[in-house]
């Protein structure tokens, strides 16, 4: 990649490679996850598809072994493990005088509920197929504040935890590289500054409308 | 060299040279469009970066709001509805107590009254009506800044698992607009990017790893994970 023109003195110019080639790099690597973001943000704001609950469910039911575990996630683990499936544990609900058990697995695109009767380890799987939009809305969402103390409970989950984090020091580090990249180009600065102007007016205009 | 022959090369080169001064604007307004649009979303890029980390980092001390929150309460007289349907119920009594924001759930409750919360990213207005009465309380939930950052990065005003809900203040829709406006503006800056890096042919390769690599583990969450279990 030649250097470019504007810049005078070779460590400059070193700075600039690096910069430009890192913003390439990183920018191609985050493509497809920035992508994912931006369309489920349509999806988010225009919901306009079937609710989870209106999907056709497949639902099966099996036996499966009570183990003697106190804590509720442990036990759903347990059985998480004993019927193969694979996901993150949501918000599990024990009803100890009745002696039930539900709480779902999901993955992105799959909600699967599993109800079970504690005393018998009777166990009903509802499983849902919710899509690819669905997939990426929940994607978009996690792991989010909710359920805090469990979240987590799934390699996947776990992973895109931390694919998720290093989307948003990844993002930070691209936009501050490209306001560089920018600033290098002297013939863009006027330009580049009412557009960073107009973008800044934008969002303060609506912050002081929207924030009390 | 006939006359013929020379018009013909004079005509191949002329538009050769259009092709080229073609593909060359094109490069330029790509590249002008990719840094015009990031410029232009700048700060909302980095307001919705930062409050996603904060909302994905909930146990952070910095992102702490609600043990935090401020509430104060007051009882105010209302005059006789001339509504009926709760929705309209909702928006008459906004109007009277002077309130604005985005109504968010509207219920009556078993003793007959009526309530309805009304938001803003930063307040929350609970409202319980006695419309027998003629008698209002309302509730005022006031968050700190991790709580307003929290609250820009969802007001939508719909819920996924509500296709009937609808925004009702006009200031809501407009945020939302913005909030397409910015997924839009990420799509054209990735699509644009791709087409740079798809010039370069020094740094295709390195590239295409690059490119692939994203591909490859944003597929493994999007769509492997339901095909492989």
């Amino acid at each position: 990649m030649a250097p470019h023109p504007g810049l005078s003195g070779g460590r400059l110019n070193r700075v600039y490679r690096w910069t430009r080639n890192l913003h390439l790099y990183v920018g191609l690597f985050m493509s497809p996850f920035l992508l994912i973001y931006a369309v489920s943000v349509i999806l988010l704001n225009h919901p306009a598809r079937p609710a989870a609950g209106q999907l056709p469910t497949r639902a099966s039911e099996t036996t499966v072994r009570i183990t003697d575990q106190e804590n509720s996630l442990d036990l759903a683990k347990d059985i998480r493990g004993q019927l193969g499936l694979t996901g993150e544990i949501g918000y599990v609900n024990r009803n100890r005088e009745r002696q039930r058990l539900s709480f779902p697995i999901d993955l992105p695109g799959r909600k699967t509920v599993v109800r079970v009767d504690l005393a018998t380890g009777g166990a009903r799987i509802e499983r849902t197929e919710t899509g690819i939009g669905d997939a990426m809305n929940y994607l978009h969402k996690m792991p989010g504040p909710h359920n805090v103390a469990i979240r987590g409970n799934s390699l996947f989950m776990s992973a895109w935890r931390w694919l998720a984090d290093a989307t948003v020091y990844l993002v930070l580090f691209l936009s501050a590289s490209g306001v560089y990249l920018w600033l290098v180009l002297k013939a863009e600065r006027k330009a580049g500054l009412l557009v960073l102007g107009a973008g800044m007016a934008t969002l303060v205009g609506l912050l002081m409308a929207i924030v009390p | 060299m006939t006359t013929r022959s020379v018009r013909r090369r004079y005509v191949g080169e002329t538009r050769s040279a259009l092709r080229h001064a073609g593909v060359r604007a094109v490069r330029i307004w790509n590249r002008r469009l990719h840094f015009y649009v990031g410029l232009y979303f700048l700060l909302f890029i980095w307001l919705f970066s930062i409050s996603g980390l904060l909302l994905n980092h909930s146990q952070w001390s910095v992102a702490q709001f609600w043990d935090k929150r401020e509430e104060s309460s007051s009882v105010l007289e209302i005059r006789a509805l001339s509504a009926t349907a709760d929705e309209a119920i909702a928006h008459e009594l906004s109007q009277q107590l002077g309130v604005v924001g985005e109504v968010g759930r509207i219920e009556r409750a078993e003793n007959g009254r009526f309530r309805l919360q009304v938001n803003r990213p930063g307040r929350t207005l609970q409202i319980e009506a006695d419309l027998a009465a003629r008698s209002a309380s309302v509730k005022e939930i006031t968050v700190n800044a991790a709580g307003v950052l929290d609250a820009l990065h969802r007001f939508t005003g719909v819920r996924v698992d509500d296709p009937k809900e609808q925004r009702d203040w006009l200031l809501t829709g407009l945020w939302s607009f913005a909030m397409d406006a910015l997924a839009v503006g990420l799509g054209i800056m990735v699509l644009s990017g791709v087409y740079m890096w798809f010039r370069l042919r020094k740094n295709r390769r390195a590239g295409l790893v690059a490119l692939s690599a994203g591909v490859v583990s944003c597929g493994f969450f999007v769509i492997g994970l339901t095909t492989l279990f």
